[in-house]
């Protein structure tokens, strides 16, 4: 390949400052065409099922799509609307933000801590904790075992115990008291967490070049921590990045979970999240204008979350 | 000692003084307690429920029967029914003259076919009496002498008529069920239910076609001879699986052709089945399979007598009533030694083996007994790798005790047979099923009813393998060294004879174990009853509750039934030669209970959660102990001396190998949405295009129903693509315009949310003044009749999308422009003689049709309807001496002695909100009377805030809250153990719940209408609502012929086809699949026994529902947030109400407004104009 793009350089030299940028992009996609075209089958799907739903339920939030009739434009009536009069949505928000300010931080860490303490046991050793650790995120519906333990029946686990040690006296409808059920959910999340980030980090500890950990000791590295902080981690950036983009995504995004344990609306809007929103005005109301709008502003606050992120990865081992 | 005798006085009248005024009180109260009883008929009452406690078992009736006086010979004694008949106290018609019995029962003629020369002397027994109001009940008197005393058995004959229109009950598809009474008393528990059993043959049996025997002919010989042929290829023209069998005599052959018939991708089809009225002799006997042979009933005074039969279930005739000697009599069923005995002249047969295969049974006792697939072993006959044929019977539907499917047979050389089988037996790990083997024709038999030709045919074993098994059947005995020993049966058959074999579920040696573990499961329920009402549910583990000194005898009963268990356990192991998981459950339960019953019951408070869970399980046990599945593939009728060997039965390994491969491979060219199909479907606008979403049983259900001779492509030559989907896929189809024209069973909220969207079309509807042109398509269908009688149906949307047909043979064409312009011109002349969903709307409930309403026009025909009504424990009841409640006064009355036995009442607290509400009077929405309001407002705004809407909310807190009953709870397992004896709940799924899931409380619970509560507004004083839950068949916008549509529509949820529905669901998956119709007329036919049918029926006339609105969604979870907020932080109910009230009539305005219809601001202007008007 490398030979024919020094012919098709040969024949035709030209200076990059001599054309439009965009006549550059089509002279280097007709030089890489090869290249493009085995994108190609990623690149149509990509685009049709990734790109164009996003772009379209863009479009879709100026609307007032019902899912059923034609769409009525709407400027940005359903912008001003969610922000300015749908308070049930603020909400959300703050659910949304404490939810992802207590797990995304606390299960990355976590994730990344276990990893870095699994690493260090014997390989089979580590082969069977890492599968326990790990075992509660591909089990499907196993959080609802969360169900059991706190029922709010009387024989529920936790009501039981509670009542047999006096401290209770009528069982506590645990994921229908609006007082336990963020807590409780949020506990939920941090123990299905340790998902594929935590395999990616346990990848990642074995990458590390064990020779720069020798460099690094004869340069003057001190303790563990140092090893950590100025090789370990810089060395798997990478795995970080993908740990953490999954950690925000999974953060934001955790409704199905909610739903399952607490039923839909949760009492009170107590974990109510921008996803519950979402469903509510999607699937209950009809209102696909207003619930793109909805999504349009995740996206958003995902995307924002995610540039954050990658600065604050930019400084690990500075 | 003066003192002592004042003292006494004044104790005396203390005493005397708090008596009276105990009597005072209680009378006070009685007084104060009369209230109209307009559900008394659907409620047992208390004398019913402690009559319960008292009966005895058939075993304890028995017991005094051994006593050598009664070992006489006495001779049969016949009861004439007609004469000894009690015409004043029983609901019962001679049928001395046909007429008679016709007009007196308004049976259709046609149920007496075959009733042939019977008329004279025969009695009908109705199932309910001539009102309607109860069963019915027929009973006859016969005086014995002195020397006539003894032990007999009933033997009664009886007919199964079909009646299909009367009063008294219809046919259904359950079989007939009788409660025994003599002298006017049950004798004993199993007599309180008879089962006589009916007779069902698959549709699929030609008229025998007779003919010459030709020389060139298969068979010449003299004989019978059976052929199968399968339709398993599918290009060669064959349209199913057949079996032929003819019968060669004197030069003539008769051959019957048997067919199952296969859809378009060749799976076959389930064969139409139909009753068979037949007469049949019916011998007392134990329905549950307890008890081998009959029953005996000892009559031991020289009295006149009184026999009553008691309908539970299906009308019967009776022919004759005799008493037969149980000593001495022909009716007694030998040993296989007498029998073997008998016979020992007898050669055995030789020749070859007579195949039969299962799955062409000629007679069946229940629908349910069906044909079915089984592709688990490729020696299964007929197999195909691409399709999925019918090769065994058993596969479900047949494991009830006195299930029976019958075959006919003959034999060409008299002499002894062995019957052999080809069978599995893989659902009770390590254990095995019985059934009974019965014969008719011959010398077996009673008539054309079978017996068993001895006792030991009771009990033919199958042990468990997951492999298929192939052998001789036969019982197994002990030896002295306690092995098994198998003998098989031998039987003696003559040629040329035709004989019937049934093979019919039973308990057979399983009987005393499973019997053992049932008492030891009531003996445990009864511990755990015990130490519940002691601890309640949650016992402190730290407590000393001195078991030992309180309640001793518990502690004994639950080490002696750990020891039962592992006793009942080990034998089972011995007699079986193996273990598995099926025993292993007993093991652990006795485990449990042993450590309870130890250490002066220390234990007993770490261990109440396990042990209700362990009771849930042994009464699973039991059941699947009794429900063993046997699925036979063929039965082979072996000669005793014959060369040829029975087949295999697991297939050699190579052609499991290339059936395993080739199945594999043609999975992936399989068309399975041809599934069910028996026609290619075309893109033809004649077709209408039906989806449901549910199982594949109620997919095929309907399939057949549409494709019956006079179903629905039948009577209206249209033909229909029924499509099963997944319940999620109608809107996106809507979307894409691919929808179909009929949907199924479309909740009522969606409904109403398609509706406002013009998803779906209005199947009413007037000129309505609320519609503007683009709001709504208005489905409008009249029939115009003039006076010459000629019709013209119009359906139209619009003036321009109007569809004119007149009627052309038996359809419809559409008239031409000029015949259009014709009608139009002469409109005047013409009649409109009905709007096609009035006329057909009172079958429904208001409630059923309000719910699908909005503006005024209906856009479905309610399908189902569900609603909520209270089930009881009667034992509970009846031993607590506690009535079932008429009213919420009454069943808070009683809590405290319900309470103080730790046991509480079950209701979920989001429904107890919804139909308290409507009880007390009130309504969720506002301006819904459209007498005073504009139809345009009514529910623009919630109704939660009015006086009764929220006592109705504070009165439900309270229950929760001051009552205590449970938030949370699992009803179906706390009914059972009976902590919880009133449960409030869905009426079908409850009783679905509980008939397959706790069978060992058979026939001590009920149901009846829901409690009432006091309402202002109603005449008699209580009012008994409960909430309706509708769900529709739904006409979609985009359907291109709305006639056909409509038509299918109203033929779907008519209460024929409605009923015939249910009867054959419940046919098909078990008696725990009742369907809940929302056609009043439907449950007349379902098969429902007289005393449910009256309750659910009370409950219909007692409905209302919850009308949906633009942003109905919206209440509910406001009203759970209430609730919450009542509870869980002691909020005031009130408080906690009206703060969400705005909230939600600020989301049904929004709802409003983008709908364009005017919001609750403007209704209420414009009530004030309204008012002002009025007052001018």
């Amino acid at each position: 390949m490398s030979g024919k793009v020094s012919k098709a350089d040969a024949n035709r030299p030209v200076a990059r400052d001599e054309m439009s940028k965009l006549a550059w992009t089509w002279k280097e996609m007709k030089r890489n065409k090869t290249a493009y075209f085995m994108l190609a089958p990623f690149l149509i799907l990509f685009i049709i099922f990734t790109v164009l739903p996003v772009v379209l339920s863009m479009f879709l939030s100026l609307t007032d799509f019902n899912m059923l009739e034609m769409p009525g434009w709407q400027g940005i009536k359903n912008y001003t609307r969610l922000f300015l009069e749908d308070e049930i949505f603020m909400l959300a928000c703050q659910n949304t933000l404490i939810f992802a300010a207590i797990t995304g931080p606390v299960s990355y860490l976590l994730s990344l801590l276990v990893a870095w303490f699994v690493n260090e046991l014997a390989p089979k050793v580590r082969a069977v904790v890492t599968l326990i650790f790990y075992a509660p995120s591909i089990s499907g519906q196993v959080y609802l075992i969360w169900k059991t333990l706190f029922s709010s029946d009387s024989y529920g686990w936790a009501n039981a115990n509670l009542m047999k040690l006096g401290i209770i006296t009528q069982p506590i409808l645990w994921f229908e008291d609006a007082n336990y059920v963020m807590g409780l959910c949020i506990v939920v999340a941090l123990w299905t967490s340790l998902g594929t980030a935590f395999l990616s980090f346990i990848a990642g500890f074995q990458t590390v070049d064990r020779s720069m950990y020798e460099a690094a000791a004869v340069d003057g590295i001190k303790n563990r921590w140092q090893e950590l902080w100025y090789i370990t981690l810089p060395t798997m950036r990478p795995q970080m990045m993908f740990g953490a983009v999954l950690a925000i995504t999974n953060s934001f995004g955790f409704g199905g979970v909610v739903t399952a344990l607490c039923g839909f609306p949760s009492v009170g809007y107590a974990a109510h999240t921008i996803m519950h929103h979402l469903d509510d005005y999607g699937g209950q109301r009809y209102e696909i204008g207003y619930a793109s709008a909805i999504a349009v502003v995740l996206f958003i606050i995902m995307y924002g979350a995610n540039v954050i992120i990658k600065k604050a990865l930019a400084k690990v081992g500075e | 000692m003066k003192t002592k005798v004042f003292q006494k006085a004044i104790c005396l009248i203390l005493s005397v003084t708090t008596l009276l005024g105990a009597f005072g009180i209680t009378s006070f109260a009685a007084e104060a307690k009369v209230a109209p009883q307009t559900n008394a008929g659907s409620a047992a009452t208390l004398e019913d429920m402690v009559a319960l406690l008292g009966t005895s078992t058939y075993a304890e009736y028995a017991a005094n029967h051994s006593d050598s006086k009664w070992q006489k010979e006495l001779d049969e004694i016949t009861i004439d029914v007609v004469e000894d008949l009690l015409k004043d106290s029983s609901d019962a018609y001679v049928t001395k003259d046909s007429k008679d019995c016709l007009d007196s029962a308004e049976a259709n003629e046609s149920a007496w076919e075959g009733f042939g020369d019977n008329w004279n002397n025969t009695v009908y027994l109705p199932t309910t009496n001539a009102e309607g109001t109860k069963a019915g009940s027929a009973s006859w008197n016969f005086k014995l002498t002195d020397a006539q005393t003894g032990l007999y058995y009933l033997q009664i004959e009886y007919y199964n008529p079909q009646i299909t229109e009367s009063l008294y009950g219809k046919s259904s598809v359950s079989a007939i069920e009788r409660k025994l009474k003599i002298d006017g008393k049950v004798p004993f528990d199993e007599a309180s239910s008879l089962t006589f059993d009916k007779h069902w043959i698959y549709d699929n049996i030609s008229e025998p076609v007779t003919s010459d025997v030709q020389p060139g002919d298969k068979y010449q010989d003299n004989g019978t001879y059976v052929d199968y042929e399968d339709g398993t290829k599918k290009n060669n023209k064959k349209d199913g699986y057949y079996k032929y069998v003819t019968v060669v005599k004197d030069g003539k052959k008769t051959v019957t052709t048997y067919k199952i018939s296969q859809d378009i991708i060749g799976n076959s089809m389930t064969p139409d089945i139909k009753e068979e009225s037949v007469w049949s002799t019916y011998i007392c006997k134990d329905t549950t399979g307890y008890y081998d042979g009959y029953f005996t009933f000892l009559f031991d005074e020289d009295k006149e007598y009184t026999i009553t039969l008691e309908a539970e279930r299906e009308p019967m005739i009776v022919k004759s009533i005799k008493l037969v000697p149980a000593t001495g009599s022909s009716a007694i069923i030998p040993t296989y030694e007498e029998y073997l005995k008998k016979h020992s002249d007898k050669p055995k047969a030789s020749g070859n083996i007579t195949f039969i295969q299962a799955e062409f049974p000629d007679s069946v006792s229940d629908s349910s007994v069906a044909p079915a697939n089984n592709n688990s072993s490729a020696a299964n006959y007929p197999i195909s790798s691409s399709a999925q044929i019918f090769n065994v019977i058993g596969e479900t539907g047949f494991s009830s005790v006195g299930q029976w499917a019958a075959y006919k047979f003959t034999v060409n050389e008299s002499g002894m047979y062995n019957i052999a089988m080809r069978y599995k037996q893989e659902t009770l790990q390590g254990m095995f099923a019985c059934r009974s083997i019965k014969l008719a024709g011959g010398e077996y038999g009673i008539g054309e009813t079978p017996t068993v030709p001895y006792v030991e045919a009771q009990k033919a074993r199958f042990d468990y393998d997951k492999e298929w098994q192939s052998e001789n059947i036969g019982y197994y005995t002990e030896d002295e060294n306690g092995n098994a020993v198998k003998h098989d049966f031998s039987f003696y058959f003559e040629e040329g004879v035709e004989y019937t074999l049934y093979v019919e579920c039973s308990l057979g040696d399983l009987k005393s174990y499973i019997e053992r573990a049932e008492t030891s499961l009531n003996n445990i329920n009864e511990c755990y009853l015990k130490i519940l009402q002691r601890t309640g549910s949650d016992p402190d583990e730290n407590t000393d509750y001195k078991f030992k000194e309180t309640m001793p005898e518990v502690l004994v009963t639950l080490l002696n039934e750990a020891i039962e268990l592992t006793a009942i356990s080990d034998e089972l192991e011995q007699l079986c030669g193996t273990t598995g998981s099926h025993l292993a459950t007993l093991d652990t339960i006795a485990r449990i209970l042993d450590i309870m019953g130890s250490r002066n019951g220390y234990d007993i408070p770490a261990n109440m959660a396990n042990l209700k869970t362990y009771l849930g399980t042994l009464g699973t046990w039991i059941n699947d102990s009794k429900k063993g599945v046997v699925m036979i593939d063929s039965i082979g009728i072996v000669p005793a001396d014959t060369e040829e060997k029975l087949p295999r039965g697991k297939a050699g390994f190579f052609k499991s190998l290339w059936f395993e491969i080739s199945s594999f491979i043609y999975s992936f060219f399989t068309k399975y949405d041809r599934m069910g199909l028996t026609v290619e479907p075309t893109a033809d606008s004649e077709t209408v295009s039906v989806w449901l979403a549910s199982g594949r049983d109620q997919s095929n259900i309907w399939r057949s129903m549409v494709d019956a001779k006079g179903g629905f492509t039948d009577s209206y030559n249209t033909a229909v693509t029924l499509k099963l989907v997944t319940a999620n896929t109608l809107l996106p189809s809507i979307l894409s315009g691919k929808g179909p024209d009929v949907y199924m069973g479309l909740g009522a909220a969606d409904v109403i949310n398609y509706a406002i969207r013009s998803a779906v079309i209005g199947v009413s509807g007037n000129d309505s003044k609320v519609l503007t042109a683009d709001q709504n398509v208005v489905f409008r269908s009249y029939v115009y009749e003039n006076s010459a009688g000629e019709k013209v149906f119009v359906e139209k949307i619009d003036e321009s999308n109007a569809i004119y047909r007149k009627p052309s043979g038996s359809g419809y064409v559409n008239m031409t422009q000029q015949e259009i312009d014709a009608f139009k011109a002469n409109l005047a002349s013409y009649k409109q003689v009905s709007l096609p969903y009035s006329a057909i709307k009172n079958s429904f409930a208001p409630a059923a049709t309000n719910a699908l309403q909005l503006l005024e026009v209906s856009y479905g025909i309610p399908m189902t309807m569900g609603f909520a009504m209270m089930f009881y424990r009667m034992d509970v009841l009846g031993q607590l001496g506690l009535e079932v409640p008429e009213s919420w006064d009454e069943l808070l009355a009683m809590l405290p002695a319900l309470q103080t036995k730790n046991m509480s009442i079950g209701v979920s607290y989001i429904s107890a909100l919804d139909f308290m509400m409507y009880q007390m009077g009130g309504n969720m929405w506002k301006y819904t009377d459209s007498s005073i309001y504009d139809p345009l407002y009514a529910g623009s705004k919630i109704d939660l805030d009015s006086d009764i809407a929220i006592e109705a909310f504070e009165f439900i807190c309270r229950l929760y809250t001051d009552y205590s009953f449970p938030v949370s709870f699992d009803a179906a397992n706390r009914f059972r153990t009976g902590e919880m004896p009133i449960v409030i709940g869905d009426y079908a799924s409850i009783y679905n719940t509980l008939v397959v899931y706790a069978t060992e409380i058979d026939g001590l619970w009920e149901f009846c209408p829901l409690p009432g509560s006091d309402n202002e507004f109603e005449e008699d004083g209580f009012n008994y609502d409960s909430l309706a839950t509708v769900s529709a068949t739904v006409i979609l916008n985009g359907c291109d012929d709305l006639l056909t549509a409509w038509q299918f529509a109203q033929w779907q949820t008519s209460a024929s086809v409605q009923a015939e529905y249910g009867n054959r669901i419940v046919a098909v998956i078990g008696p725990a699949a009742k369907y809940e119709a929302a056609n009043l007329d439907a449950i007349n036919d379902m098969s429902w026994t007289a005393r449910e049918k009256s309750a659910i029926k009370d409950q219909m006339a007692n409905l209302d529902s919850i009308v949906n609105y633009p942003g109905s969604y919206i209440y509910s979870r406001y009203m759970k947030f209430a609730f919450l907020d009542a509870y869980n932080d002691g909020m005031d109910p009130y408080e906690a109400m009206m703060s969400y009230i705005p909230a939600i009539n600020a989301e049904i305005a929004r709802k409003r407004e983008e709908f364009d219809l005017p919001i609750a601001e403007t209704a209420e202007d414009a009530l004030r104009k309204v008012k002002a008007s009025q007052y001018d």
